[in-house]
């Protein structure tokens, strides 16, 4: 795979739910191509499809028809072993409600997928700390989730995604429940990530996470009707904004 | 009145909404309570039964049975028909020993010479054809059903053809194979059947070299007092057997000797079982339980009331449970307390300690299923019932590295087991009782079989009998930890289902989540499998009568393995299962 | 912004270079657009109003001046600090656009919207990059994240003008 394909490729992808009267449409013929190292913010008013659409790149649900690739591999039609492994090894996952185990500290949270690649407990150990490290949480590695504020859980969460050094990180609704100060926390780990490179898709209904995107897509009714680039405009119009004359 | 409208509401409500945990709570006592009460009753089924047939059959109060058929024999026993306290008498008459074959089963048989019509005394009660006249031949109907023979079959006995023209049931004798009062020349006898033929027919075939003895049926002006008539004729010139009605009816009994504390030691492992699994349902639902007596407090429901709410619903399920099992033992009873169809009656209710002891085992699985939970639910303060979460919080480091060094399923599996280790304690105990069972079945079958005789090709009754009804309470005791484990590896699925889908959305494979399932099964079942193989011993041994054999080793590790396994197996369906669902339903329905 | 000069210097007497220099620390990047003369500018207002005086002046070299507050000037401080006043949103102006434009039909309200979206998130976008990489402890991070804050609030307002507007569409097209 060579530096121009894209990392993520998702062509006519369609997610059909329920029958009859219940019928509906999540996803509706979407097209997207997320090249490597780039950031991409998917908005939308809630019931769009936008959390169906990164379940479906991350292969925790089945698309109704289309064609999903991943690091130049298709993934629609894999079976779930398969799945699994490739969560194991490409993606990284960052929930809404943060999902750790509540009987693990951070530490055993976050070597966690290390572990189910089947790396030594020592080796994901040290990927562990280097990770709570990165999130500066290292001095609460040996707490359990109980015993941590909502922020900080979704680091723990954040670095966990992290463990087998995934190609793409998929976050859904990151700050979703956290407060005014845990987002900004959770914003500039998303600016270091974005520094090293990683491909992130974050979906979110909070402008201040899209606004960190390099592209920003909004979605409504499981379509695609906007997708403009952010990065690189500059507006140096900051001094109007609180009425002082430049 | 309103209150009791309100309980019985949320109660029928309740039921409604988990028809799981009722139908496997009922089933369970169902279970346990009929084995119990079978079991207790039986000995009081025999001797009923017995008073029954002697009703019926006029049965006689003493049989004295003489050595030979001489002179001073037959004087003797003329002496004592006038005695003054006897009021009516049957005979003397004679008994033949002899072997009969019928159908390809050969056996010894004691022949009864027989008047064509009988007296006050000792009148046998024809349940199929008609009683002896000349040539023709009537059995009693144990040996009847043990030899397979309907009436118009033809039997050999010593020699002699003879159609069999009537079966019938007597009280005189014990039932078979018990039938000879006494071997021939007053020496201890072999298992035999008896059979009825006219008196000349009786003595013709004694002329042929059988011995033969004489007996006498008495019945005293007092039924009641056997012991003191024996007591007075002590000391006769003749040697003379006495055997009483209340003899004769302790006789019976030993028929159940055996299955007795089969069914009880049965019925209270079956218990013991109904209570593992009915309390890891219980369990399961305690955050449940809590959150509902906290509303009940918020709305203003005195502690009292919460309480009867909570365990109501398990307290009437276990005693209409245990008025089934008690129909279900009554319906069994007579195959069981009449294994020999020797007797004739119809059952009766169950005694009172009977009843005591399955009402006790009832109360205690309802009560020891719901009392922790309930008595939690009713501690805990209001807020924090209503917000209240299930705790498996318990953090235990030791546990979380040594896991880390096992393979993937190990790792969930033992991670999946300390989550809820009282549950798997539950496991384990249901395990060992159902081991203890199959040991107890093994070690039986290991029993040398003692056969009747070199004369007797029949298997021996009591054995069979046996055999079957431990195969019985065996196989219920299976059952139900079949449903318990599955029951349980549903709960435990269903509880853990967002960490394993989280584990699942980490890259844990379906494979890999079904095994770990299955694995949090297994590792309590080890332990307990082989607990229950020594416990099934000792609990052998210290029922057991006389010496006892050890079932080859390699059974009971054959019986262990299988058992797991069967767990294995048991448990890889809900596994797979709940392992398919999908995990971003999953994760989101948890988050919303 | 000459109540907020004024303020400063009620603390103790300063040039102006001083003054300058902090309100630039606490402006942060809002404050590199700003006129160096401004300050002398504002300071002379004030004079000329009376609520602060000049000490040591050197008529050639301005920046030598030393300005402090008169008495005057420390009650008008005194007033304005516990003003409780809080500056006008304005919204009228972008609200009169869209009616205008949905009316005359030169330009499409949902397109409007939208152009306007892109606008102000890219501008959030700079605010919220200078608010993290501000220095920690820094006065101006309150402020950018109050600019940004107030941009959410703006960003959702847009949020609502393009459901209307596109429903209005929808409503037109179907009939």
């Amino acid at each position: 795979m060579n530096e121009s394909t894209p990392l993520v490729r998702v062509r006519g992808l369609v997610k059909e739910h329920g029958d009859g009267e219940s019928w509906v449409r999540a996803v509706d013929d979407v097209d997207l191509e997320v090249p490597q190292g780039q950031t991409v913010a998917v908005m939308g008013p809630s019931g769009c499809g936008k959390s169906t659409l990164l379940h479906l790149l991350g292969g925790l649900e089945r698309p109704t028809s289309g064609e999903i690739w991943v690091a130049g591999r298709r993934t629609d039609g894999l079976s779930e072993r398969a799945l699994a492994r490739l969560r194991r090894r490409s993606i990284g996952f960052v929930f809404q409600a943060f999902h750790l185990v509540d009987e693990l500290t951070a530490a055993e949270n976050v070597e966690l997928p290390a572990l189910l690649a089947g790396r030594s407990p020592r080796a994901a150990r040290r990927r562990a700390d280097v990770l709570l490290e990165q999130v500066e949480l290292a001095d609460r590695a040996r707490h359990l989730p109980s015993e941590l504020s909502g922020g900080q859980r979704q680091r723990v969460a954040i670095a966990r995604a992290l463990a087998n050094e995934p190609q793409v990180v998929l976050a859904d609704e990151p700050t979703g429940n956290l407060d005014s100060a845990a987002t900004l926390d959770v914003l500039r780990i998303f600016a270091d990530l974005r520094a090293t490179g990683q491909t992130l898709v974050v979906v979110t209904h909070d402008e201040r996470v899209a606004a960190t995107a390099d592209r920003l897509i909004s979605m409504r009714d499981g379509m695609f009707v906007d997708d403009t680039q952010l990065a690189g405009t500059g507006t140096g119009r900051l001094g109007g904004l609180v009425g002082l004359e430049g | 009145m309103g209150r009791v409208v309100l309980v019985v509401r949320l109660v029928l409500a309740d039921v409604r909404r988990h028809k799981t945990h009722a139908a496997m709570l009922v089933l369970a006592v169902t279970a346990a309570t009929a084995t119990l009460a079978l079991g207790l009753s039986l000995y009081n089924a025999s001797q009923s039964l017995y008073v029954q047939t002697r009703a019926a059959t006029a049965g006689p109060d003493l049989v004295l049975l003489a050595p030979d058929t001489g002179p001073a024999s037959t004087a003797a026993l003329k002496t004592l028909a006038n005695d003054p306290d006897v009021v009516d008498h049957n005979g003397p008459y004679d008994i033949v020993y002899g072997t009969l074959t019928a159908r390809g089963y050969s056996s010894s048989v004691v022949v009864h010479g027989a008047s064509p019509t009988p007296g006050a005394v000792d009148r046998p009660l024809v349940t199929a054809g008609t009683w002896v006249r000349r040539g023709g031949a009537v059995i009693e109907r144990g040996f009847a059903t043990a030899l397979g023979v309907k009436v118009g079959d033809r039997v050999v006995v010593s020699g002699h053809t003879y159609p069999v023209v009537g079966i019938a049931v007597t009280a005189a004798t014990s039932i078979y194979p018990w039938s000879a009062g006494i071997g021939p020349l007053g020496g201890p006898s072999d298992y035999t059947g008896l059979l009825w033929l006219t008196a000349p027919e009786a003595r013709a075939l004694a002329g042929r070299d059988l011995t033969i003895t004489t007996a006498l049926d008495l019945k005293l002006r007092d039924p009641d007092a056997t012991e003191a008539f024996r007591l007075a004729h002590r000391g006769l010139s003749v040697r003379l057997n006495l055997h009483s009605w209340q003899f004769i009816a302790v006789q019976d009994g030993h028929i159940v000797q055996n299955t007795q504390p089969m069914l009880v030691v049965g019925g209270w492992l079956l218990g013991f079982l109904a209570v593992t699994g009915v309390a890891a349902l219980a369990a399961g639902r305690a955050t449940e339980q809590t959150r509902r007596a906290g509303l009940l407090k918020a709305v203003g429901a005195t502690p009292g009331l919460i309480g009867v709410v909570l365990l109501t619903e398990y307290l009437v399920l276990s005693l209409l449970a245990e008025a089934a099992g008690l129909v279900v033992a009554r319906l069994v009873e007579p195959a069981i307390a009449n294994p020999t169809d020797s007797r004739i009656g119809h059952v009766v209710g169950p005694a009172g300690l009977t009843l005591a002891a399955t009402t006790a085992l009832a109360l205690a699985a309802a009560l020891l299923t719901t009392l922790p939970p309930t008595v939690r639910a009713l501690r805990t303060a209001t807020v924090a019932a209503l917000t209240s979460t299930a705790q498996y919080s318990r953090h235990r480091p030791w546990l979380t590295s040594l896991s880390s060094l096992l393979p993937t399923p190990l790792l969930l599996g033992l991670r999946l087991t300390a989550r809820r280790p009282g549950r798997a304690v539950l496991h384990s105990c249901s395990t060992a009782v159902t081991l203890t069972g199959l040991t107890a079945l093994l070690t039986f079958y290991a029993q040398p079989v003692r056969g009747y005789g070199i004369a007797s090709s029949l298997p021996n009754g009591r054995d069979v009998v046996d055999r079957r009804l431990l195969l019985a309470v065996t196989v219920l005791l299976v059952v139900l930890a079949l449903v318990n484990t599955i029951a349980m590896t549903w709960m435990t699925a269903m509880e853990a289902r967002t960490s394993l889908a989280i584990t699942r959305a980490l890259g844990a494979t379906p494979g890999q989540v079904s095994a770990g399932l299955s694995f949090a099964q297994l590792l309590p079942a080890v332990p307990g499998a082989v607990a229950g193989v020594y416990v099934g011993v000792v609990l052998f041994a210290f029922t057991s009568r006389g010496p006892m054999s050890m079932p080859p080793r390699w059974w009971l590790v054959a019986a262990v393995l299988a058992t797991l396994l069967a767990t294995a197996a048991l448990t890889a369906l809900p596994a797979r299962l709940a392992a398919r669902r999908s995990v971003a339903h999953t994760l989101s329905a948890e988050a919303a | 912004m000459q109540d907020a000069v004024l303020a400063m210097l009620a603390k103790e007497p300063s040039h102006g270079y001083e003054l300058r220099a902090r309100l630039r620390r606490s402006l942060g990047p809002f404050g590199e657009p700003m006129n160096p003369g401004q300050i002398y500018v504002t300071l002379a207002r004030l004079e000329k109003a009376g609520l602060v005086v000049c000490e040591r002046s050197d008529a050639e070299k301005p920046d030598r001046k030393v300005y402090a507050v008169t008495p005057a000037g420390q009650e008008r401080v005194a007033a304005w600090l516990t003003e409780v006043g809080w500056p006008k949103p304005d919204l009228v102006e972008f609200h009169l656009k869209l009616v205008a434009a949905a009316a005359s039909r030169l330009a499409d309200p949902v397109e409007l919207v939208a152009a306007q979206r892109r606008e102000l998130l890219r501008t959030l976008r700079e605010a919220q990059q200078s608010a993290l990489s501000e220095p920690p402890g820094s006065p101006a991070t309150a402020l950018l994240e109050g600019v940004v804050l107030r941009l959410q609030a703006d960003l959702r307002w847009l949020d609502a003008c393009e459901r209307g507007y596109s429903r209005r569409r929808d409503e037109s097209e179907d009939a």
